[in-house]
């Protein structure tokens, strides 16, 4: 199963607030690279980081193709309405560059401390399900009624929709338990688990997809509306040790299987160095193509 | 007739429309070429044909330069202000400190009080001078120990806006501003004038901005009505290219003539920020031009600028000149405090210099750091006191081009090239004030003097190894060398054996032809078992072979652990500092001697030193070379037959000092930078008679009142009534 999505390559850099200008620097290094995406990660409880939203715009104000999100963002902390006019007010700007990696929250006592309410886990999945809901109803600009929903997290009422954002921006969802991966399964357009996080290594990856793509169809969507993402770590090493230990060609060949075997098709690579976000987008992401391609016509 | 004393500043009051999205980037961008301070966006959430007003903000931020950026935002009720205030933080980071905040205008009592907790607690996240966690239990917003911070680059103030007598009283209350209309104005300052004299605060502690349409008359509001910011409410164009170069002029010019006989009146700081000031300083009598840089402890930026790397301080106030006219206002200022402690600083990495302190004023250069060429025949550069060797190291680099300086890239060009200058082609190419050829100085009594072999030669041979005694050094003119890409060599030796390793180590680079220049450093003994030492080389050739062959011989020293040789240019060798801000705690004890040879004597007592724990950081520089080819009398740095020079950090004074008074003898000097204790004998072991007589001479000559003293003052000792000073 591959879902038939083209690779894509990216970076997930650290939001650092000193030197401040690290994630923006590191944007403009990637996107000269030849990547396509640039993420942060947004723990707004932590201080040692800049505000995630801040600096996507910011970031997405000094660089001119490559496309950016959180990875992901706080729910919990970020209204889904200002969210929503935020998302679409700088996909304008940016020509259609801005996706929404979103996320039901973690590390709840950072987020109390902030003023943010404290859920449980089926809550906070709960409260993600309505938020993506009402996000995609505001930018729904066109739609002539104002909008209202009572859910059990979230009500409006007589909020003015817009603006809409300038091309489909995907919904991307952070997810391993199955209540959550069957939340994505019927709402998102993007699943974006660490490989780090997953208990069994890429092994993992088969049943999630199942969940996923179960609940896809249950909810009357196709499986493949659903790209299939993933955060790498690694390290180039002279000679392989392991998944994603190694030279650019192991990377390249671990990349095409773990597309071939699980159908990931974005790699964004946990980098804070301008080296290895120049050698992933200049050497391991054009390997990698070339690689899937000859497999493709073999 | 309210004047409130704020600078008359203009901006813009845009509408971030959706369609197109880059109008008001466009006008954004105009408005800072036409001269205004300000761009400030609208947000109206009612209004779906208006982008997102922090967002839109953000993305200006990353299309300009100068202006400042506002927003006034509104819907509190989906914002958190623990998150606004982080927001902020951001902003004004990544734009270097062009933040500005305004909550967009509340009607409703309960927003008023919303707003009265959210000013709260964005101000407490903000300020991260405080100690401890945020917590303020509001009825609307409960904050619960969140962590402060980011560190925003300057004070974002808070505006409010809004007409209705609560926004009214709450700004007079608490607000650093309020935006209001011209029709507004008078009315609202009654209210806010008496809110904030009633709460103990001064009217002038909050300033006023009006939005206007163009052809309003503006003179009364300014004169009568004491606007400080006049906002231009319009999305035209034409209109606001007009309104700058019409309006605008007319206005100041208006307004000089109607304040013509009127006193100066200095804005008060918020009561808040008064608190954290400190005894002695008169505040109210900044001079003009240092105050839009000067920091006290209440301002954002304090947290910045109060401590150097390796030490903590707390002054009470830092002036940051941008000019030598400024320096020497900054002088004269000091001059005026001769009773507090006064500290001079570059760029903070001094160990002799204490360039912070606790209540005194520092005197910072960073803002004078411009690196230019001058002739490139001659390879002359200038280079300004605050611009980071890292930094001159880059900018010459593309000339094929290198200065010896240090081995840190973000030590300061003030501090080391008044005193010497160790640096990786030392062996070669000299100490750092060898290639200096004139400097401008400003001196004690604000004279501002060219100095060179021709000018003033005392003054020259002074400030080349006892500069800081002498005055604020402004610029140095440096002949600097061709080099074209050097050998880097960093390697990890086994040093079990510390006294056979550092003798083996140390006629090594004896030996070494002076293309060679080799720093070796030692941290804590971990296990009786194993000891490292690093050894990092520079060989100022780009042939391989030339390289391996003058590293060859190490091999032989010990046992290579570890390798990494590279070939790279001198600025990639020295670019390997961050531009974190100093976090230094404490006070660090550091000694320095100068060595011409590393004897088993010498190697012994360092050995024991290392494994006594006495030292968690020990390094010898190999020196000699060209040092000695210039004359002893010919600088004030005078040891100049050494061969090494040896530093090491302690875990306390006593700690070191027991240890290091066993080397004492050992030594032919030392070099003052790297020297903390500051009893007067330390003098001599610097300045050999009969340079520290001539220094002392010169001192009362060109710093009569002994103002310079934060770094081996060489009056230290002599009895103050000796000095004329009262
Ligand atoms: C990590 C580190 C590495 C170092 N490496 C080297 C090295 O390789 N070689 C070497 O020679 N030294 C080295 N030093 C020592 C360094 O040269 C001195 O500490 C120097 O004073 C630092 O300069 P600064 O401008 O950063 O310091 P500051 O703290 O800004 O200034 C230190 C003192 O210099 C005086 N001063 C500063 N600016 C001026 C000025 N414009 N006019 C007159 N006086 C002034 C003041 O008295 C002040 O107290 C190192 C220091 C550190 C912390």
């Amino acid at each position: 199963m591959t879902y038939n999505h083209d690779l894509q390559f990216g970076v997930f850099v650290s939001p650092i607030a000193e030197p401040a200008h690290h994630g923006a620097e590191l944007a403009m290094v990637a996107e000269a690279a030849g990547l396509d995406l640039i993420t942060f990660q947004d723990h707004p409880y932590n201080p040692q980081f800049l505000d995630t939203w801040t600096l996507i715009a910011y970031a997405a104000s000094v660089t001119k193709t490559i496309r950016l999100a959180g990875n992901v963002l706080n729910l919990p902390l970020r209204d889904p309405v200002q969210l929503a006019t935020a998302t679409a007010s700088l996909d304008r700007l940016s020509g259609g560059r801005i996706e929404l990696g979103i996320g039901a929250g973690a590390f709840w006592d950072g987020i109390g401390a902030m003023g943010g309410k404290k859920l449980t886990a089926g809550q906070s999945i709960e409260a993600l399900g309505e938020g993506i809901e009402l996000i995609r109803e505001i930018w729904k600009a066109d739609e002539p009624t104002s909008l209202a929903t009572n859910g059990n997290h979230y009500r409006v009422e007589g909020v003015a929709r817009g603006p809409a954002p300038a091309h489909e921006i995907g919904i991307w969802v952070g997810a391993y338990k199955p209540r959550i991966l069957r939340l994505t399964g019927r709402l998102a357009d993007g699943w974006l688990p660490s490989l780090g996080y997953l208990p069994d290594g890429p092994a993992s990856l088969t049943a999630m997809n199942a969940e996923i793509d179960a609940a896809a169809i249950a909810a009357g969507r196709d499986p493949s509306a659903i790209r299939r993402m993933l955060n790498i770590n690694g390290r180039f090493m002279e000679s392989e040790r392991g998944l994603f230990q190694g030279p650019v060609d192991s990377w390249a060949r671990q990349i095409v299987e773990l597309n071939r075997d699980y159908g990931i098709s974005t790699f964004i690579l946990a980098a804070d160095d301008p080296q290895t976000i120049a050698l992933f987008g200049t050497v391991v992401a054009p390997l990698a193509r070339e690689l899937a391609g000859e497999i493709v016509r073999a | 007739m309210p004047y409130y004393g704020h600078r008359l500043s203009f901006g813009t009051l845009l509408d971030p429309v959706t369609d197109p999205p880059e109008r008001a980037v466009e006008l954004a961008r105009l408005s800072e070429s036409l001269g205004y301070d300000l761009v400030m966006l609208r947000d109206e959430p009612h209004r779906p044909d208006l982008l997102d007003a922090w967002t839109a903000l953000t993305w200006i931020a990353g299309q300009t330069e100068r202006v400042w950026l506002g927003a006034m935002v509104q819907r509190l009720h989906r914002r958190l202000p623990a998150v606004i205030g982080r927001q902020l933080a951001s902003l004004d980071l990544l734009s270097s400190g062009r933040a500005e905040f305004a909550f967009g205008p509340v009607e409703s009592l309960n927003e008023v009080e919303a707003l009265d907790e959210a000013i709260d607690i964005v101000r407490a996240i903000l300020d991260v001078a405080e100690l401890g966690t945020v917590t303020i239990d509001g009825r609307h917003f409960p904050v619960m120990g969140a962590q402060r911070g980011p560190l925003p680059q300057h004070t974002i103030p808070v505006w409010l806006s809004g007409s209705a007598l609560p926004v009214l009283e709450l700004a007079g209350r608490t607000a650093d501003g309020w935006i209001g209309t011209a029709a507004e104005l008078p009315l609202a300052n009654a209210v806010i004038d008496s809110a904030a004299t009633a709460s103990g605060r001064e009217p002038s502690e909050i300033s006023r901005i009006v939005t206007v349409q163009a052809g309003d008359p503006l003179l009364p509001l300014v004169i009568e009505h004491g606007a400080g910011i006049i906002l231009l409410d319009s999305n035209d164009p034409a209109v606001i290219e007009r309104f700058a170069r019409e309006a605008i002029p007319a206005l100041r010019v208006a307004v000089d003539e109607a304040r013509a006989d009127l006193p100066a009146v200095v804005p008060a700081k918020p009561a808040r920020m008064r608190a954290k000031r400190r005894e002695g300083i008169a505040y109210d009598a900044i001079p003009i031009t240092l105050q839009a840089h000067a920091v006290e402890p209440g301002d954002a930026a304090y947290a910045r600028l109060r401590s150097n790397y390796l030490r903590g301080g707390s002054p009470g106030l830092i002036l940051r000149p941008g000019t030598p006219e400024e320096v020497a206002e900054a002088i004269a200022f000091a001059r005026e405090h001769r009773e507090l402690p006064f500290s001079v600083r570059s760029r903070g990495h001094g160990i002799s210099g204490r360039s912070t302190n606790d209540g005194g004023l520092i005197v910072d250069l960073r803002l004078m750091n411009k690196v230019e060429i001058l002739d490139e025949t001659t390879r002359r550069i200038r280079v300004q006191p605050g611009a980071r060797w890292m930094d001159v190291a880059a900018a010459i680099e593309p000339y094929g081009w290198a200065l010896s300086s240090g081995d840190y890239g973000g030590v300061g060009v003030g501090g080391l090239a008044t005193a010497g200058g160790v640096g990786w082609l030392v062996r070669e190419h000299g100490l750092t004030i060898d290639h200096m050829r004139k400097a401008q100085i400003v001196l004690a009594d604000g004279s501002i003097l060219e100095t060179s072999e021709t000018e003033r030669p005392d003054l020259f041979w002074a400030i080349r190894g006892a500069g800081a005694n002498m005055g604020i050094v402004t610029s140095f003119d440096f002949e600097v060398d061709p080099i074209g890409q050097v050998g880097w060599a960093q390697l990890v030796l086994d040093a079990t054996d510390i006294a056979g390793f550092l003798q083996a180590w140390g006629s090594w680079i004896d030996n070494a032809p002076r293309d060679t220049t080799s720093f070796m450093i030692m941290g804590q003994q971990r296990s009786a078992r194993q000891m490292y030492a690093h050894v990092l080389t520079v060989i100022d050739s780009d042939d391989p072979e030339t390289i391996v062959s003058r590293l060859q011989p190490l091999a032989d020293v010990a046992r290579v652990l570890q390798q990494r040789i590279s070939i790279e240019t001198y600025a990639d060798v020295m670019a390997n500092a961050s531009d974190h801000y100093h976090q230094g705690q404490g006070d660090p004890a550091v000694r320095s001697g100068l060595l011409n040879q590393i004897t088993p004597e010498f190697a012994e007592a360092a050995s024991r030193m290392i494994q006594g724990g006495g030292s968690y950081f020990f390094q010898i520089r190999s020196m000699g070379g060209a040092v000695a080819d210039v004359p002893p009398e010919a600088t004030a740095f005078v040891n100049r037959s050494a061969k090494f020079s040896v530093v090491a950090f302690g875990p306390s004074r006593s700690r070191l000092n027991a240890y290091w008074n066993e080397m004492t003898p050992l030594f032919d000097g030392l070099y003052l930078s790297f020297e903390t204790d500051t009893s007067p004998e330390r003098l001599l072991d610097a300045f050999p008679q009969p340079a520290l007589s001539k220094l002392q001479r010169l001192k009362e000559h060109y710093d009569p009142t002994n103002l310079f003293r934060d770094n081996f003052n060489v009056l230290t000792g002599v009895r103050s009534e000796e000095l004329g000073v009262r």
